[in-house]
């Protein structure tokens, strides 16, 4: 989901830079607040800050003979909130973009879009409705971070469409072209990160239950109510 | 839940070990990344397009390796160090719950 330095023409740069930085402000703000607010749930925030960071750096391959990269966001996103991520992911990708020559500084604000703004909130979004239907809450977790994963590439998919219409069949015609070429690298990849974020999850149900319990989050009591 | 994430963690395995086998078994497998895929749909669809800006800084590829590799070991630690912290501080109350304190 890395577009790449200059691939983006400077007018959807900017754009895109432009709509990402109130998101990032606002959520640079709100760990601020999180964190003076509830020094207890620190050590939890910077852990899930790690898992974007290590999930991301990690190209994996997929049953296409291609590869690419889990994003990670969705963890953080479904204990904490969607906003935290936006910071959390912009760091991650100007790391890459700075040191690694992977993603770029004129493409940073959509690629912060795309993976630390539209992730984390479709994650949260899912989340917050699988457990309105009462579904289990693995199935919940594991269904938001996989697709909170692929919406961040559908996302990329149609930054690229709007920048780069097809000639003969428009936008629609390049977003499917896009799609189609990250889709079935992504989905194999998306399933891992599922269920890795699920694993993280049950583990903080056993051992956390102190800092889930600040943040309202399902914690172990609930998954024995729920096993009997 | 210890066995459950012991199978979850041995799925994520297999699907990424099964993706390599199969994924080799195509024509003209390289691994190579989806993000250079797209690039080059971009050029297929725009062939005149320049990107207008070049990285400030490119590793050089052993470097760069090593600095995925850095990334990779930040994130982990800092993942590890909590998981362990967590624990062992579990551990440590069910241990003085046990002595009766």
């Amino acid at each position: 989901m890395h577009i790449t330095e200059g691939f983006l023409p400077p007018l959807h740069a900017a754009a895109w830079t432009a709509v990402s930085l109130p998101f990032v402000v606002a959520s640079a703000w709100r760990i601020n607040r999180l964190m003076r607010d509830q020094p207890q749930i620190k050590l939890l925030l910077a852990a899930s800050g790690a898992f974007a960071f290590v999930i991301s750096a990690l190209k994996l391959p997929s049953v296409t003979g291609s590869c690419s990269h889990a994003t990670g966001t969705g963890l953080g996103a479904i204990l904490f909130g969607p906003s935290v991520m936006a910071l959390l992911g912009t760091i991650v990708l100007a790391f890459q973009a700075l040191l690694l020559a992977h993603g770029g500084i004129t493409t940073l604000g959509a690629n912060v879009f795309s993976m630390a703004i539209v992730g984390p909130w479709v994650a949260y979004g899912l989340l917050r409705g699988a457990r309105w239907l009462n579904a289990p809450l693995a199935a919940s977790v594991f269904l938001a971070a996989m697709l909170g994963d692929l919406a961040t590439y559908t996302a990329t998919a149609g930054q690229l469409a709007l920048a780069f219409p097809d000639p003969a069949s428009g936008w629609v015609g390049s977003f499917i072209k896009f799609v189609g070429v990250f889709a079935p690298t992504q989905l194999p990849l998306a399933v891992v990160e599922g269920l890795l974020t699920v694993a993280i999850v049950n583990f903080l149900r056993e051992y956390s239950g102190d800092e889930l319990q600040i943040l309202k989050f399902p914690s172990q009591t609930v998954a024995v109510e729920a096993r009997s | 839940m210890k066995a459950g994430n012991g199978g979850l963690l041995l799925l994520a395995v297999v699907l990424v070990v099964g993706s390599v086998l199969i994924g080799s078994r195509r024509e003209g497998a390289e691994f190579a990344g989806s993000d250079g895929q797209a690039m080059e749909a971009v050029a297929a669809i725009q062939p005149d397009y320049r990107p207008w800006f070049g990285f400030i800084w490119e590793p050089p590829p052993e470097i760069a390796s090593g600095l995925f590799a850095l990334q990779a070991a930040l994130g982990a630690g800092g993942l590890g160090y909590y998981l362990g912290f967590k624990r062992g501080q579990a551990r440590g109350r069910r241990n003085r719950a046990d002595a009766g304190d």
